[in-house]
């Protein structure tokens, strides 16, 4: 019962929570990105051997956020994730040019899944810091976005997970547009 | 959420939900709960059940709850046809299943309709979920991998005693299904099968989401992901095991054959067919093991060996059941590991080995030993025999032992270096002891000192083929008597001598003949190419390895490496349409120049006879490439029953093309004036050019001189 007050009031004043599930290829700024939101503080990460999730509020949505290792001997072991995940956000290291192939192989066998089919996309182009990085339009070019994610609600939001720009923002976006389960 | 409001509405509503369901799963499901159905229907249930296996993540669970409300709900029918389709869904969709069926929220909702107190008379739908319970804290709680998983299930039997319920008695035969099958695993099933486990368990972990659940979550992860390799399971050690009990199986009811009387019965349902039936389910597993395993040698050969056993074991068992104890006692006896198993053999028994050896395996020993007192006893029969009686039975003798003793050595710590192998035959390591066996009566025959013959008796699994086809074991019987004459007539009796070698075409012809009746045939490949028949050129290395028939080679495809100097191949083939005859000639000795590989290396052989039993074959290696060639290494193998004596190679190394950089003196030992067309050697050459390692091998029939 007690759930479903403070669901009413949830509603009411505009608070909802949301699950978001955070993948990409090894060494994107996936976990950087998850500590940035959650302490704002730049820390040093070790590559994820297994997975992160912290609880983010922001702007009246609390995220929960599954950082899962973008190692590929773990990403077979992604889909364990999927269900229930409202968005996924899609890290991409933008100067490593060599990869975004594979990245967007990993990406369009994710949004294939069937349990993904409603989720949300946002694409961090992430390390936008660095001279010489893709920019977001390049990025959702190599990556095909229109062809892959045609049947997804997907935005490239440039990020740089040190100084925590954009990361906000692309939050913002995923707040604003995440359809509320039919009541 | 909006699945247990939904559920909390359909619940207490007395009619059936008519709402079309969200998926296909709980389409299916609402199907087969529907009141309309008089009875489950067992068809769609099960189409459920392959549902959820096919689908995995999240289905196992949607399926568990879409089920557990039906189970509450108001109507008993349908209660009872979710009851039963619950039952298929844990007896089929395995640890997924069992892990949601085990959770705190499905049990707590399976028992919400149960008063607090049992009532005086429970209902039918209560006593089934009783039932059910009971089953399953007899079955998989008891006996699954991961029964640790599945704690909530014995939790909740016991609140239910404690609250007073009584649950019914049930067959732990008919709930034996769920408990893991003890059917032969290979390594890479068992794999998946403990993949699909973890994968089910992280999915739920991840779904729970607390603390705890989460970091057991991490945990689960590095070891799927093989980075916490401390758990880590050899699943080859435990096939290795499974295949071991398999065997012991085979033991067993191969000594309860061999216990067998004539009048016994073979009931049905018996200990017989139990174990009759587990070896012939397990039968087309090690073959697929022998696949998997194709890279490890060693492996293979153990398995075929397996193999060999229980399929004797079997077809004995067939024919003991038949009642024709006369065709079970004539498969070879005796299977792995079984001491003493052996039978004593009859005379008939040893012709036919004799046979057999000479149809298909010039280089099996075991022929050769029954040859050798054969020669010995027409040699002595001859009076005009010079050296008397006595001697050439001793030379005969000697020579066998002797040949054992290399034998011995060749056989030594390798599987597959019997000569048995041409024809697929388990002729290993292992193996060799059944036969052992079953050479007995004849070892003590021939050699004195029995130990050493040991190693030398192959063992044949289509002895019993070989007795089907009467005519040409006594075509090739007669064949062989000239030999023993010819080599009566020649001054030097030696057991080598009166070792029957058929002809090509002989062989060619046994070997098409078993091809299609014998399934291991092509399973023997690996262990054809294994590398320990062949010879290194180290000097006075005895033992002359087994060489294969070239009908065989073509099976195998490993004489296409390069191409075997065919043409007195051929002439046997015309000679050997005439079985009564051998045709032999006597020319004067010439050198032969033949050339064996002719590709990035050229190897000439220049072939001449040296002496009376001996060949002396000069290799010259030339490079036809303009790159040096490095690290050769070209080896010979020979028929069992001559001997190899090879020089050391003069370099290993060609500078680029360079004409007869390495030169080789092979002499070729125990080959009698007029066999050396019907010698068969086999080649391997290996070295590496620009960078890279090049393997070559092949076969010679026929040396080209006499």
């Amino acid at each position: 019962m007690g759930g479903s007050i403070s669901k009413m009031m949830g509603k009411i004043f505009g608070s909802k929570e949301m699950r978001l599930l955070m993948l990409g290829l090894d060494a994107a700024g996936k976990t950087t990105i998850l500590y940035k939101l959650k302490l704002d503080t730049d820390v040093t990460t070790i590559p994820t051997v297994g997975f992160n999730v912290e609880t983010v509020t922001y702007k009246n949505t609390k995220f929960n956020v599954w950082d899962v290792g973008g190692q590929d001997k773990i990403r077979p072991l992604w889909r364990h994730y999927f269900s229930g995940t409202q968005g996924l956000i899609f890290v991409i290291d933008s100067n490593d040019r060599d990869r975004m192939d594979e990245a967007k192989n990993e990406l369009q066998r994710i949004i294939q899944d069937r349990e993904m089919k409603d989720a949300l996309l946002l694409v961090f182009a992430n390390k936008q810091d660095i001279r010489g990085a893709l920019s977001p339009r390049d990025v959702s070019d190599a990556m095909e976005l229109d062809r892959i994610a045609k049947n997804h609600v997907w935005k490239v939001e440039p990020s740089c997970a040190t100084t925590g720009e954009g990361i906000f923002e692309g939050l913002a976006w995923l707040s604003n547009n995440v359809k509320l389960p039919a009541k | 959420m909006e699945a247990t409001s939904a559920r909390y509405a359909a619940r207490d509503r007395f009619a059936y939900p008519t709402a079309p369901a969200a998926t296909p799963l709980q389409r299916y499901i609402q199907n087969a709960c529907s009141p309309e159905n008089y009875e489950p229907n067992l068809a769609l249930c099960l189409e459920i059940a392959d549902l959820i296996n096919a689908k995995k993540g999240g289905a196992p669970r949607e399926a568990a709850i879409a089920v557990v409300g039906y189970v509450n709900h108001r109507n008993p029918n349908v209660s009872m046809l979710a009851l039963s389709l619950l039952d298929i869904c844990v007896k089929n969709c395995g640890y997924p299943f069992h892990l949601q069926i085990s959770t705190k929220d499905f049990l707590n909702e399976l028992v919400r309709r149960f008063p607090e107190r049992p009532p005086i008379r429970t209902t039918r739908v209560q006593n089934r979920i009783l039932e059910l319970i009971e089953e399953w804290r007899r079955t998989i709680c008891e006996t699954s991998k991961y029964k640790e998983d599945l704690g909530f299930v014995r939790d909740m039997h016991r609140l239910l005693s404690y609250k007073g319920y009584v649950f019914p008695e049930i067959r732990r035969e008919d709930a034996a299904v769920l408990n893991p099958s003890d059917n032969l695993k290979s390594a890479d099933e068992m794999e998946a099968e403990e993949r699909a486990a973890q994968s089910a368990k992280l999915q739920e972990l991840v779904r729970r989401g607390t603390p705890k659940d989460l970091q057991e979550a991490n945990k689960l992860m590095k070891i799927m992901a093989g980075y916490d390799t401390r758990h880590k399971t050899d699943y080859r050690a435990k096939a290795a095991g499974e295949v071991s009990g398999v065997q012991q199986k085979a033991r067993l009811l191969e000594e309860m054959l061999q216990g067998y009387q004539q009048g016994d019965e073979i009931k049905e349902g018996d200990v017989f067919e139990e174990l009759a039936n587990a070896l012939a389910s397990a039968h087309p597993k090690i073959q697929r093991m022998c696949e998997e395993e194709s890279d490890d040698h060693e492996a293979v050969a153990k398995l075929l060996e397996i193999n060999d056993s229980i399929h004797r074991t079997i077809e004995r068992y067939k024919l003991v059941k038949k009642g024709d104890l006369e065709g079970a006692s004539a498969i070879p006896k005796g299977t792995l590991g079984v001491s003493g198993a052996g039978v004593k053999k009859g005379p008939d028994n040893e012709l036919s080995l004799i046979d057999f050896g000479d149809a298909g395996e010039p280089e099996a020993e075991s022929s050769q030993q029954p040859a050798a007192t054969a020669s010995a006893d027409l040699m002595g029969g001859q009076a005009e025999q010079p050296a008397g009686q006595a001697a050439p039975v001793r030379k005969a003798e000697v020579s066998a032992i002797e040949d054992d003793l290399l034998g011995l050595n060749m056989g030594d710590g390798n599987f597959g270096s019997g000569g048995g192998i041409s024809l697929g035959g388990p002729a290993n390591g292992t193996s060799v002891d059944i036969m052992a066996q079953f050479n007995q009566p004849q070892q003590q025959q021939t050699a004195t000192d029995s130990i050493f013959s040991t190693p030398s008796s192959l063992p044949h699994p289509q002895q019993q083929q070989q007795r089907q086809q009467p005519a040409q074991p006594s075509a090739q019987k007669a064949a062989y008597d000239p030999f023993g004459s010819l080599s009566a007539s020649g001054s030097r009796p030696t057991s080598t001598s009166a070792t029957p070698i058929p002809s090509a075409a002989q062989q060619q012809q046994a070997a098409a003949a078993k091809r299609p009746a014998d399934p291991f045939a092509s399973l023997s490949t690996p262990r054809s190419g294994s590398p320990f028949q062949f010879q290194q050129s180290a000097p006075k290395s005895p033992a002359p390895p087994p060489v294969q028939p070239s009908g065989n080679m073509d099976l195998l495809g490993m004489g296409s490496a390069a191409p075997a100097p065919a043409p007195p191949q051929q002439q046997q083939a015309a000679a050997g349409g005439d079985d009564e005859w051998t045709f032999s000639s006597a020319l004067p000795d010439q050198p032969h120049e033949l050339t064996v590989t002719n590709s990035s290396i050229r190897t000439l052989f220049s072939i001449s006879r040296d002496n009376d039993t001996e060949i002396l074959l000069n290799s010259k290696i030339s490079n036809n490439t303009p790159n040096p060639i490095s690290d050769l290494t070209f080896q010979l193998a020979v028929t069992k029953g001559y001997t190899l004596q090879l020089q050391p190679q003069s370099s290993r190394q060609l500078a680029p093309n360079q004409q007869n950089g390495i030169t080789q003196t092979v002499r070729l030992q125990g080959c009698e004036r007029g066999k050396g067309t019907q010698v068969k050697m086999r080649w391997r050459a290996s070295y590496t050019t620009a960078g890279q390692q090049q393997n070559e091998q092949g076969e010679i029939a026929g040396l080209g001189v006499s």
